[in-house]
């Protein structure tokens, strides 16, 4: 009998929990009472980038014009933000404001724009009703969900350079490369004193992205970002010809043994910071690492005890043979967004619009070389920022600088959606490993890019 | 009669004390159950406030999907290969350090300490290891013999690594099983055994694994399982890669339910992950119900 009860028991909480389960909506945003002002608050900041110790540094620099307002900066790594905020979101607590980007990067804002505040009002009380003519277009096109304003830009990261260690190339006397033969030859004369000439870690395929897109614009500038928008086809025979270069890399000697195996980060980029490898493929996010400061750390993490040395960017090498260099490509790295269950939207407002469209804001952010800062005229004030070596640093990054604001409708992730992003990450591993032939891979771009439209 | 009753009141008075944990405990697992069931029928990201109805497209779509398939034939392989090679060594460790081994307090804490080692913080070791600028190539480098260490970046060989791994891991486990078991067998079977003639080989593999019996079925459902569940070491060595060689079940939920969003497919598979490992459970209790 008291087994029958226990069972009977167990029975109705199971189906209690089954139609709970069934009834519930994670997604509900309630309406909740902002406890905060435009000038007083405590907020909680989620992010991924650009990590300590510079968020830290950018509270206090806002907290200079804002005291009352608390700002206490919560970091997670690039790949675990999605997985961290998402859960967070859905509760409705500890968000104040979050970091999100365009397209299929980390945060994505059509995933996480629908916990979002529209901050057109913000933005237009912060610059006027003509704030679309004082920001990046980008700023507003690309974080704009359903006609609303879900995320402010603070900064464009733009890829599509090597950057290279200049002091190595020196001491061996290396040419810098400029097409494929230039760069065979390079990786070979490293790979002779027992440095990797150029260093990727294709285990982690957004990089790889960075790569074929580079590759792309080589081949036939602008196709790529048509094919990403749907109006050229990826079985196209330039794409072909880029996958072909694509997979040459792995089997020329360009490519470090092994990349398939390795992640860009931390590996890659601390075989680069440690000065094992003399080239990568990294993006203006880079910048920040010719400051004497932030060198020393990065090159610490990647456990080397040695002095800053000078890296510069460069251009991609013209390694489908035809002249066309100098593609720079990118979008928002990440703008800040307003959790719409805040109980401080007043005082994170207040946050995300002296961040992303105000002068001292967006100064602080240009100074700091992490990003390229979405307010239009705001610039590094060069005088201010010292770099590692000024005397061969100084005119390649400036001149890297310029060219990366300059950089109009060729963006990176923005118009490639997570599906699309899986796909190509899938074709450029596979063809690399030579699984996958270029014209296939070519052929399943195409049809990935029919699935998830 | 006196003590049964006493047995039953103890009983009684004890389950109150467990009754909150028991509560909590299986509000949480059903609960997430039940839930997961619901997700599996939606076409939701996890956050957008409007949750399509999909009805049974996540599960007819998985049946389509090549790298689900190809998640379930690297957890077969992976279980085969894993279950034996780690079951085989442990089962002669433990038997090796039943006799009298010097040092056997040492030995023994060796072979159990990577069980106790979080995966997470091993796997940036394995990482290097087996890599190109790790100290399995400069050995081989040491010794000429042109071998380069670039399995992580092969299709066809980074699985092997990641069982590799597991098995480094988990022989601790069934080498403390195993030994647990051993304890508990006769002596006096064991002489008579040698008395009849048997040699170690024969009595070990005629006497000692048939009285480990027991101990082999129920490592038989943890592995199972746990090759089901397998997560921690394919995503933090090789996050499912290159080109989905290494994805198993775990990490191809997450990558679906988290990177792409595509919650109620995430939950689908998550629904046939479960049917499957209780299918397990189930044969191998059958197993052992039948030979008993």
């Amino acid at each position: 009998m008291k087994k029958k009860l226990v069972s009977i028991l167990l029975v109705a909480a199971m189906s209690v929990t089954l139609l709970a389960g069934c009834g519930s909506n994670g997604s509900s945003t309630k309406k909740v009472k902002d406890n905060s002002t435009a000038t007083k608050g405590e907020i909680v900041w989620w992010g991924w980038t650009p990590g300590s110790p510079a968020n830290e540094e950018y509270v206090k620099a806002f907290n200079k014009e804002y005291p009352d307002i608390k700002v206490t900066w919560k970091q997670t790594t690039v790949d675990d933000y999605d997985a961290t905020i998402k859960p967070a979101l859905a509760n409705g607590k500890g968000v104040d404001a979050f970091q999100v980007s365009p397209g299929s990067a980390n945060g994505g804002v059509q995933v996480f724009g629908g916990q979002a505040i529209d901050l057109t009002p913000a933005v237009k009380e912060a610059l006027g009703d003509d704030y679309k003519d004082k920001i990046n277009p980008d700023s507003i096109t690309t974080m704009t969900v359903n006609g609303k304003l879900k995320a402010l830009g603070v900064g464009f990261a733009y890829a599509g350079s090597v950057w290279i260690n200049q002091d190595l190339f020196d001491k061996y006397n290396v040419k810098v490369p400029t097409n494929m033969d230039e760069w065979v030859a390079a990786c070979k004369t490293f790979k002779s004193h027992g440095i990797n000439g150029f260093v990727q870690g294709a285990g982690q395929g957004a990089f790889n992205m960075d790569t074929f897109h580079a590759i792309c614009d080589n081949v036939e500038p602008g196709l790529f970002q048509k094919a990403t928008k749907g109006k050229a086809d990826w079985t196209d025979k330039s794409f072909v010809k880029a996958l072909q270069l694509w997979r040459e890399l792995f089997t020329n000697g360009v490519m470090q043994k092994g990349a398939l195996g390795i992640q860009q980060y931390p590996e890659a980029n601390n075989l680069f910071m440690s000065q094992k490898s003399a080239m990568i493929m990294m993006g203006s996010w880079y910048t920040y690492n010719t400051l004497p400061a932030n060198m020393k750390a990065a090159m610490e993490s990647a456990s080397s005890t040695a002095k800053p040395f000078t890296m510069i960017p460069v251009n991609f090498p013209d390694i489908a043979g035809t002249g066309n260099v100098g593609s720079m490509f990118g979008d928002l790295d990440y703008s800040t967004a307003i959790s719409a269950t805040s109980k401080n939207i007043k005082a994170a407002t207040t946050f995300a619009t002296w961040l992303g469209a105000s002068k001292s804001g967006q100064q602080m952010i240009a100074n700091a070389l992490n990003v390229v800062p979405s307010l239009k005229g705001v610039t590094p004030n060069w005088d201010e920022v010292k770099l590692v070596n000024p005397a061969k640093q100084n005119e390649p990054v400036k001149e890297y600088y310029e060219n990366a604001m300059k950089t109009v409708d060729n963006s990176r992730f923005a118009y490639i959606n997570a599906d699309m992003n899986q796909a190509m990450m899938d074709v450029l591993s596979g063809v690399a490993g030579g699984s996958i032939s270029p014209k296939d891979g070519a052929a399943q771009l195409k049809s990935a890019q029919e699935e998830s439209n | 009669m006196k003590k049964k009753s006493k047995m039953k009141a103890i009983k009684m008075k004890g389950f109150p004390w467990i009754l909150p944990a028991f509560i909590f405990v299986l509000g949480i697992i059903y609960y997430s159950i039940f839930y997961t069931f619901d997700l599996s029928t939606l076409n939701w990201n996890g956050l957008d406030p409007i949750r399509e109805p999909a009805g049974l497209s996540n599960f007819t779509k998985m049946f389509k999907d090549p790298i689900f398939w190809k998640a379930i034939k690297n957890t077969v392989i992976y279980f085969v290969f894993t279950f034996v090679i780690q079951n085989f060594l442990g089962f002669v460790f433990a038997a090796i350090l039943h006799s009298k081994v010097k040092l056997g307090t040492i030995h023994k804490c060796l072979i159990f300490i990577p069980t106790i080692l979080a995966p997470a913080t091993m796997a940036p070791v394995f990482r290097l290891m087996f890599s190109p600028q790790g100290i399995l190539q400069k050995i081989f480098d040491f010794f000429h013999t042109g071998v380069t260490v670039d399995w992580l970046s092969k299709s066809n060989l980074a699985l092997f690594v990641l069982m590799f791994v597991a098995i480094w891991e988990f022989t601790g486990m069934s080498f403390i099983l195993y030994y647990a078991a051993m304890s508990q067998i006769d002596k006096e079977m064991l002489e008579a055994s040698h008395l009849d003639g048997a040699g170690n080989l024969r009595t070990l593999f005629s006497m000692v694994l048939p009285n480990c019996k027991g101990t082999t079925v129920s490592l038989l459902m943890l592995g199972i399982i746990g090759a089901l569940k397998t997560f921690d070491i394919p995503y933090l060595i090789t996050t499912g890669g290159p080109n989905h060689a290494t994805e198993f079940l775990g990490t191809y939920i997450y990558r679906q339910g988290i990177r792409q969003s595509h919650l109620g497919y995430a939950a689908a598979m998550s629904v046939i992950l479960l049917i499957l490992a209780i299918v397990g459970a189930i044969l191998t209790n059958r197993f052992n119900k039948e030979e008993k």
